[in-house]
């Protein structure tokens, strides 16, 4: 009670200081909402917004293209790791596809590589689009962008060629992460640039959030480095420096990045400042300062010193107040205006995403409470966390985020129906996934606690139709994916057999809709 | 908020206070943490010509850690037995006590793991597998446990037409016999498996000394004599199946029940040598139909609790299955008694056909039907 009192009292004196701020954020983000007049008649001065857009045109596009791509990889190896599972002798006779191999290799491709990209492509756009100035360095940014897809390449191929580092999230061979920092860094300073030329000195929420982002992936990565590899450490203190990294990255890299976008999506399509605005400051601060803590709750009862994962559980409770103030924020803005967010797809995706965040963090809460953590400590529910996480939450989001710019940057318009489809195939995809392991890991954990079971025949064997869920779930995701790439692709590289009465059409529908 | 320059400071500190606890402080508790003798003396120094624990891995061994490592196997199996409060890990015999950071000082690779969708193996070389189970286990595991989803590693062998030295005998599943012949990669990955082993105690963990193990000696009962008739001795063993399996199309007896067929003490009733199930066959078939609730005296202890009926769905157990699993339970655990029919099942299914799949007895209305 004390502690919401003194937050109150906090608050308050935060709120004054915000509220100007907060006219400032209508402000900006009217500014994002294309003005339709104006792009009807193109003999009229291109705006401010479409000098912008034009500036980030190719390295954006070059940015989506390739996240798209890493995506259908990750379908793909997610498929083949989850058909392992349903019959262990699929593939098996290639040591390039061991179970184990395929697996970490699909979380690195997704989360590198599509969360990667896509968080270059379009951190580099908002930033751009709420600074009110032009993307700088285009070729050092897809030079760049190139370095970083190689050596993601060379780490995947790495891996499944067998030089695993045993460090969560930091698989990939030793070799490639000099070349994937670079050219991070590089990427990393061009985007600051923007950012320090922007034309109203105060920022917004949706700036906090990505800029911080992207700033804590290198520091985060260095820490590791230097823990694991330079300097490394003894025993199983390298285990808790890895999942420290590991889950930080999701709570420091992937999550705030998605939390940023939904704080630029939803007020620039529905057209209304967020509501509780002045609440965005504390859950800001609140991820910064309790998340790093968080993350180490998964080694309860493990070989660390024990004061870890009990810190570990007392901060991932307290993490109910960031989730509360990100979840008021978005649902009290979106419910304004429910049609909206039904009749506009890029916001229906970036609904669906904060929806499962907000749920999913609390039912990660209540699996950090030891009594429950006891049960669900080793089984698959640690695979629903981390899917609920890139696929529920971070994909959905970044889903609606593009084919809110797309359109925008490149002047196209795609097909409703198309992306209606994608939109219930990967709700549905992802649905059916969380749920089996989310069943299934409760029934694997409780199983297990009971020391009489056989393990084989009695535990694993009780949870194998939950493993043919996920098959399935997976293939219909990969389904889904490939629909959003084809949707994309189709509007990034123009068929070039397309004749021109097509295309002519193409644009008119665009600058009707 | 808005220098950039100030803002990064911010979420660096916060970061970095996180760092410091955790890695630095970690580290700083973790740097006198050495080998050592299992006893320390009355002033905390090693005794003199003590054994010094953890001992380092073997050079093999070490080589097969890194194996193990880059095949993957950590992605399913961890390498730490939780402390007692935490899991009933020890109880399950993968470890005589808890795992502590000290048993990992001296490995290059932690590879601790963080699921488990296969055993835990911190402690595989105490279980007394031969070098050539094994080898049997990495190349086919179906060809020992049917039901392993542990994915074969036949790239790990060459398979051989005659009987060279060193060659294992693999029977698969269908009976197919193969000679194979370990790579080096698979005879550095079992010399480690064979190395891990927490069988030593040190100043800050002892063994968890182990409680009355009746439970286990139970086990070894043989469930099936060779006296028994082939058709008593089928629907035993179909019944016991029944009995163990969870999921579909088994019973799920043994989550409550458990293996040894004693239940737990205060919640579920036993069922070695229980009155009901070595009496009356009317009154157990009705529980296996629609299950049972409310208070129920077992041998003298009461019980008060809910037992759904068998099968997934409950009560989806046909005639069959029903007596199988009714004759398994009145004939192991030393129980013996007259075996279930069909028949008898079919019976009384006619019998009660008019009460709902879900209306759960109570033991007073089944004693009193009789």
């Amino acid at each position: 009670m004390i502690l919401i009192f003194l937050n109150q009292k906090l608050l308050i004196s935060i709120t004054k200081k915000i509220l100007a701020s907060n006219q400032q954020c209508k402000k900006l983000l009217n500014l994002t909402v294309p003005n339709q007049t104006k792009t009807n008649n193109p003999k009229v001065k291109l705006t401010d917004e479409q000098v912008i857009d034009k500036s980030a045109k190719w390295v954006v596009s070059f940015f989506i293209a390739s996240a798209g791509l890493w995506l259908l990889a990750a379908a793909l190896l997610a498929y083949i790791a989850a058909a392992k599972l349903t019959d262990p002798f699929f593939l098996s006779s290639f040591e390039y596809f061991t179970y184990g191999k395929v697996k970490i290799a699909q979380a690195n491709a997704f989360v590198y590589g599509w969360g990667g990209n896509s968080i270059f492509a379009i951190s580099i756009w908002i930033i751009a689009r709420l600074s009110q100035a032009e993307v700088r360095g285009r070729v050092l940014l897809i030079t760049s962008g190139v370095l970083w897809n190689l050596g993601i390449t060379f780490g995947l191929l790495g891996i499944l060629d067998g030089h695993m580092n045993s460090h969560e999230m930091l698989e990939m061979p030793n070799e490639v992460w000099p070349l994937l920092f670079i050219s991070y860094a590089i990427i990393t300073c061009l985007i600051i640039v923007v950012h320090r030329s922007r034309k109203y000195p105060d920022t917004i929420a949706p700036q906090w959030f990505i800029l911080a982002a992207i700033l804590w992936f290198p520091a985060l990565f260095l820490i590791a480095w230097n823990g694991l590899e330079i300097n490394p450490s003894p025993g199983t203190v390298q285990s808790v420096l890895s999942m420290w990294f590991g889950q930080n990255l999701i709570w420091l890299w992937l999550t705030p990045f998605a939390l940023g976008v939904a704080y630029y999506i939803i007020p620039s399509i529905i057209g209304k400042p967020i509501d509780k605005y002045y609440l965005a400051i504390f859950g800001f601060w609140c991820i910064a300062t309790l998340a790093p803590w968080s993350v180490v709750h998964h080694l309860e009862g493990g070989p660390v010193p024990m004061w870890i994962p009990a810190i570990g559980t007392v901060m991932s409770i307290a993490m109910i107040f960031p989730i509360a103030v990100a979840s008021t924020n978005f649902h009290a803005t979106a419910f304004k205006d429910i049609d909206k967010v039904w009749s506009s797809l890029p916001l229906r995706f970036v609904i669906f995403g904060t929806l499962s965040y907000t749920i999913s963090s609390y039912i990660g809460v209540i699996f950090s409470l030891p009594s429950v953590a006891k049960l669900t400590q080793f089984s698959i529910i640690n695979e629903f966390h981390f899917n609920q996480r890139v696929y529920g939450f971070f994909s959905m989001i970044v889903f609606g985020a593009v084919y809110h710019m797309l359109p925008k940057i490149t002047g196209k318009e795609i097909t409703k129906s198309a992306k209606s489809f994608h939109f219930w195939t990967s709700a549905l995809g992802v649905m059916m996934l969380l749920l089996a392991y989310l069943i299934g890991g409760l029934t694997h954990g409780v199983l297990a606690q009971q020391p009489a079971l056989d393990w084989t025949n009695s535990v694993i064997a009780s949870i194998q139709p939950y493993f043919l869920i996920t098959e399935i779930s997976f293939i219909i995701l990969g389904f889904s994916q490939l629909v959003f790439v084809i949707n994309i692709w189709k509007v990034l590289v123009p068929n070039p057999f397309e004749n021109t009465g097509r295309s002519k059409k193409f644009v008119s529908k665009a600058s009707t809709v | 908020m808005n220098n950039i320059f100030k803002f990064s400071f911010g979420i660096f500190t916060t970061l970095a206070v996180a760092w410091l606890a955790f890695v630095v402080g970690a580290r700083k508790q973790f740097g006198d943490l050495s080998p050592t003798s299992s006893v320390l003396n009355e002033d905390g120094n090693i005794p003199e010509d003590s054994d010094l624990y953890p001992v380092a891995f073997s050079g093999v061994a070490q080589q097969g850690a890194v194996e193990y490592l880059s095949l993957g196997c950590a992605t399913c199996h961890t390498q730490q037995v939780r402390l007692v409060e935490a899991g009933f890990d020890v109880e399950r015999g993968w470890g005589k006590r808890p795992s502590v950071a000290r048993d990992y000082i001296l490995q290059n690779e932690v590879n601790i793991g963080n699921t488990r969708v296969g055993p835990d193996l911190a402690n595989l070389g105490m279980r007394e597998y031969s070098d050539e189970w094994l080898h049997q286990h990495l190349f086919e595991p179906q060809s020992l446990n049917e039901k392993s989803i542990c994915p074969p590693s036949p790239f790990l062998y060459d398979i051989k037409d005659s009987n060279v030295s060193g060659s294992i005998q693999i029977i698969s599943e269908d009976n197919r016999t193969r000679l194979v012949k370990p790579r080096i990669k698979a005879n550095r990955i079992v010399a480690y498996l064979q190395e891990l082993r927490q069988d030593y105690e040190l100043p800050e963990m002892s063994f968890v000394e182990e409680e009355e193990s009746d439970a286990s000696e139970l086990v070894v009962v043989p469930t099936t004599s060779t006296q028994l008739p082939t058709w008593l001795a089928d629907q035993i063993s179909s019944g016991k199946e029944i009995y163990t399996k969870v999921g579909p199309g088994g019973g799920g007896c043994v989550s409550c029940h458990q293996p040894t067929g004693l239940g737990l003490p205060g919640a579920f009733p036993p069922l070695a040598d229980s009155d009901w199930v070595l009496g009356d066959k009317e009154r157990i078939i009705k529980i296996s139909m629609h299950g049972l609730m409310g208070e129920i005296e077992v041998n003298g202890d009461k019980y008060n609790g809910v037992m759904i009926a068998p099968g997934v769905p409950p009560g989806s157990l046909t005639d069959q299955q029903i007596a199988d699993v009714l004759t398994y339970i009145r004939n192991d655990w030393g129980n013996s008694a007259s075996a279930v029919s069909p028949e008898e099942v079919a019976n009384v299914r006619d019998f009660v056909k008019d009460r709902g799949q879900m209306q759960m007895w109570t033991a007073a209305e089944l004693n009193s039907d009789k």
